[in-house]
């Protein structure tokens, strides 16, 4: 923004110049040549008449000067003057303006990175067609706590006929299918809609069209690509659209491929990852399944004009006249949540990203206290140079601008090279990688991100410059000039510099505070267990082969038995949902045996079919009972293994061994409910999140409960991701059909499940790590310069005897001092302001008591560090020196 | 009779009495200053022209580019009636301080 004003006015006062230089010169011609007339009429030679004109004119370039300034006031000449000196200024004393522009520099590019992910995530709309028409619908059962739950086809289809204020509600459910063909096979995230999906959305595909409409809910066999998929799988084919591509085993049409730049943005806990990579509308008719099968995420566009909370209270009317109607939505209390989008997108990320972009605030706060405090060190030994401008004419209102400009100039430089560090960040930061962050993907430095480092450099210039031109102010004529270098100047700007280092120091220990708690929380997330073992873990995705439950176990089998004779395999088993997986999570009521009527739908509990093995592989802790063996078929008594939280919760302190519980099971008829008896209890897994544990856990055998997903978990003697091509190569001979992905460590979901953190962790821990290394530059900046004020005075000390170990503590005592002030205003900031993180804490509390020790100790000790370089200056001089000065 | 020197404030008093009785160009204004006050009092053109813009930015006066008697293009100067007032003014605080003067004077 400044550049850009520069410019303006330069190009305003570019055009203006020369009319008023003209007129002016004009002007002074115009006298000169009567005065030469009038000496020439006197009897002058011509010679002699144009000699005394101009000696009676004095210096004329002085005169074109002076009118000049006057017809102009401020010019662009006096600007790039003032640019001038400050330039010169900076370039003589090279070290000084390093300091200034990097410390400026740092404030700056933290901003700048931060603010380009905020406005990535937060600010800059989706990519949809008007996206702020988009909202969904959850599924609240309020009696079983799942306030966020999917919902059924019945339900997607009574709201989108009985709600007035939305104008279409579309489906969406992701899961796996296998791509066939002349290629390889490959197994992809496939995406189910309803047909209406893409226009709810407001997506236009780049390549043909969207599925037919009012073939909804028919098992319409046509498919959508994604774009990647498209250039992938199909070499970019133009004509694809209309060809049949194989799909789990069945030819699907192509009507159609997506934008490159389309991105699935829906919330973590949708279960609606972005790397779908085709849509295909539902194949079975949701509209006529059953109506308690919850498992369909709904997207509505509301009509233009209509706000989340009428939307809301319409969805609320719905619910209450489905509960009436349906005894399955009575039952369960059903409710509605309908949220904005774009809100429910960044729900997750938004109180890390508005924490760090405060911290970012702090971060160059101090960076401006900073340069101030540095720029009025520095004009005071500048104060007889400013005094004697003033004297001989300057206005103080130019010598104001020249300090403006200075400060401006400073913090420009820092923009410039902020935006840099800022740019460069970034790329390292997105390294981590949270999944939210993908929209971040490609960093550049746009518009929007110019524009507010611009106005914040503008703004920093202003604040920076703020502590000077009040020194300005105060400034007298005349004792400057008498004053002799050693001079025990102006006890007030002591004052002054003194609050700025206080200041800095109260900001750094909130920012200290703050990346020490996100530390902590990172060091709790490592040291927690999540209930399973994933080092020298191999993973994988398959969908076992199709047809009917026998067929797919004694398919599991064999792949289990192939997979265990690989070298170094020590354990295998299979699950249906990996724990930390994104695959939609199978949650459902449970019932113990003799629970009362009314209790019925209170108990919800995740369920997993597993084969013997999985424990073992995994590394689950088995705490009570056995674990499922080759006994436990299809045809076996049926049994369950619960985990310790679902125990305690059902059972408070008894053995849940022996007990029955009704349980839902996956048949060849679809889901049916049965009783099951509990032979084991496992620990508990964390199965969604490493922050929270949500659910206790049912496993059911696989036999009996055969699920078409399923992942299979390899532990190795060895590093497992030598082991992929081995796995590839063993499943592709014993079914050259079966595609198998997501061959990875256990590890990398662990790492995944962790990278929010991680990123808020690191991001917080370098602000507070830029601003600690600010405040101490402000610290020793402080104390080295009343340590050269005071240069004569401790001279008088250690003449009277005082030994250089008294002028040390005497120095640091003064440090300390204003430390101490500035750890106890930061101490009661950061207990305010913590309160604000506590949702990204985990067994941290936001008032930690050993992180606000540690980091009270902390910035003593940077003091102490800052100090002791001047205070050991100021012992080791030499008494005689000292007092000659 | 020895030249004086000119004070700033002395000279917009200067100015603006000699154009209240018409508009006149810079050549020629610094002239009719000489002839009234005898050649005592001598404007430099170093302090002219800047005095003069730095009036007509406070709006006392306006210029105009007209012809002179010779038949040159020269910039005149017109008095407006903000510059009216400030004569005024000025008079008055010149006649009390000359006045206030000349009492130390006599009692000198």
């Amino acid at each position: 923004m400044w550049w850009l004003m520069g410019k303006l006015q330069f190009l305003y006062s570019a055009l203006r110049k020369g009319r008023v230089d003209r007129e002016i010169d004009d002007e002074l011609r115009f006298h000169l040549e009567m005065t030469i007339n009038e000496n020439l009429k006197a009897g002058m030679s011509t010679d002699e008449a144009t000699k005394d004109a101009f000696k009676r004119f004095g210096s004329l370039t002085r005169i074109k000067e002076s009118s000049r300034e006057v017809r102009r006031g401020i010019t662009l000449e006096s600007i790039a003057h003032d640019i001038r000196h400050g330039a010169r200024l900076l370039r003589k004393h090279p070290g000084f303006s390093f300091v200034l522009v990097i410390t400026m520099a740092l404030g700056i590019g933290a901003n700048a990175a931060i603010f380009s992910v905020v406005d990535s995530v937060l600010l800059r709309p989706l990519p949809y067609e008007r996206p702020n028409e988009l909202a969904l619908i959850w599924s609240s059962f309020q009696l079983m706590g799942a306030s966020r739950a999917p919902s059924s086809g019945t339900q997607l289809q009574e709201i989108r006929d009985r709600s007035q204020l939305l104008k279409d509600v579309a489906g969406i459910w992701v899961g796996n299918g296998t791509l066939a063909g002349t290629l390889e096979p490959e197994q992809v995230k496939i995406g189910d809609v309803t047909t209406n999906f893409f226009s709810v959305l407001g997506v236009k595909p780049s390549l043909g069209g969207s599925f037919t409409p009012e073939k909804d809910g028919n098992g319409l066999k046509e498919i959508m690509l994604t774009y990647g998929l498209w250039q992938r799988r199909f070499a970019a084919d133009k004509d694809i659209v209309g060809k049949g591509i194989l799909l789990n085993g069945r030819s699907f049409t192509v009507v159609g491929v997506l934008a490159k730049d389309f991105v699935l943005a829906f919330p973590v806990d949708a279960n609606v990852p972005m790397n779908v990579q085709a849509f295909v509308p539902f194949q079975e008719n949701i509209y006529e399944g059953p109506k308690d099968l919850y498992y369909i995420r709904l997207l509505a566009r509301m009509k233009p004009g209509v706000t989340i909370e009428q939307a809301q209270a319409e969805a609320t009317s719905v619910a209450t006249q489905l509960r009436t109607e349906y005894a399955e939505y009575k039952k369960e209390n059903l409710q509605f949540n309908v949220v904005q989008l774009h809100q429910d997108v960044v729900r997750d990320i938004k109180p890390a990203l508005l924490a760090l972009f405060v911290g970012a605030g702090l971060v160059v706060l101090i960076s401006c206290f900073n340069v101030s405090n540095l720029l009025l060190a520095h004009a005071s030994t500048r104060r007889k140079e400013i005094a004697l401008r003033v004297a001989i004419g300057a206005s103080r209102s130019r010598i104001a601008r020249q300090l403006l400009t200075e400060s401006l100039l400073v913090c420009f430089l820092g923009g410039v090279l902020g935006l840099g560090i800022g740019w460069v960040g970034l790329k390292l930061l997105l390294t981590i990688r949270p999944e939210i962050l993908t929209r971040v993907g490609s960093v550049s430095i746009n518009l929007p991100l110019v524009a507010f480092v611009s106005a914040l450099t503008f703004g920093c210039g202003l604040i920076a410059s703020l502590a000077p031109l009040l020194e300005l102010r105060k400034l007298k004529l005349i004792e400057p000039l008498k004053e002799e270098a050693r001079a025990t100047s102006g006890r007030a700007k002591q004052r002054t510099r003194s609050l700025l280092m206080v200041s800095e120091m109260a900001l750094g220990f909130v920012l200290l505070v703050g990346a020490g708690l996100m530390i902590r929380t990172l060091v709790q997330l490592h040291r927690v267990s999540p209930g399973f073992n994933p080092s020298k873990v191999l993973t994988f995705e398959m969908i076992p082969a199709g047809g009917l439950s026998q067929r797919r176990t004694s398919f599991v089998d064999l792949c289990e038995q192939k997979l265990a004779a690989l070298p170094g395999v020590e354990a295998v088993g299979a699950i249906s949902h990996l724990p930390l997986d994104d695959y939609p999570n199978w949650y459902s009521p449970y019932a113990p045996e003799g629970i009362a009527e009314d209790q019925k739908a209170n108990l919800l509990a995740d369920y997993r079919a597993v084969t013997p093995g999985y424990f073992q592989a995994i590394g689950a802790q088995l705490i009570a009972g056995r674990s499922f063996d080759k006994h436990d078929t299809a045809e076996g008594h049926p049994v369950v293994i619960v985990d310790s939280m679902l125990a305690r919760q059902t059972w408070s302190n008894d053995s849940p061994l022996g007990r029955r519980i009704n349980i839902e099971r996956f048949t060849d008829e679809g889901f049916a409910n049965g009783w099951a008896e509990v032979v084991g209890v496992v620990e508990h897994i964390k199965g969604q999140s490493l922050l929270k544990s949500i659910r206790g856990q049912i496993y059911i055998p696989y036999p009996q409960s055969s699920r078409e997903h399923l992942s299979f978990v390899l532990r190795t003697s060895q590093d497992p991701s030598a082991l992929a091509g081995l796995v590839r190569k063993e499943i592709s001979e014993i079914d050259k059909t079966r595609a198998i992905a997501k061959v990875r460590p256990m590890e990398d979901y662990v790492s995944r499940a962790l990278a929010p953190t991680n990123f808020t962790t690191v991001l917080a821990t370098v602000f507070a790590v830029v601003a600690l290394l600010l405040a101490t530059v402000g610290i020793y900046a402080v104390v080295s310069y009343s340590v050269s004020q005071r240069t004569h005075e401790m001279g008088v000390r250690m003449a009277l005897g005082a030994r250089p170990a008294n002028i040390l503590r005497l120095v640091l005592k003064e440090g300390l001092a204003l430390t101490a002030v500035g750890v106890t205003l930061g101490l009661a900031g950061a207990l305010v302001l913590s309160n604000y993180i506590s949702s990204l804490l985990f067994e941290v509390t936001a008032k930690d008591p050993l992180t606000y020790f540690v980091m009270a100790l902390v910035i003593p000790l940077a003091s102490i560090a800052a100090c002791w370089r001047p205070a050991r200056k100021a012992a080791s001089g030499n008494v005689l020196d000292a007092l000659r000065k | 009779m020895e030249r004086l020197d000119l004070l700033q404030g002395t000279l917009h008093l200067l100015v603006l009495k000699t154009l209240s009785q018409g508009p006149l160009n810079g050549h020629a204004l610094a002239n009719r200053i000489k002839l009234i006050t005898e050649d005592a009092l001598h404007p430099g053109e170093g302090t002219l022209y800047p005095a003069l813009y730095r009036m007509e930015r406070r709006g006392w006066v306006r210029s105009k580019w007209g012809l002179s008697e010779n038949n040159r293009k020269a910039r005149y100067y017109k008095l407006t009636s903000a510059g009216r007032r400030q004569l005024e003014l000025e008079s008055k605080a010149w006649a009390d301080i000359s006045e206030a003067i000349a009492k130390i004077m006599q009692t000198a």
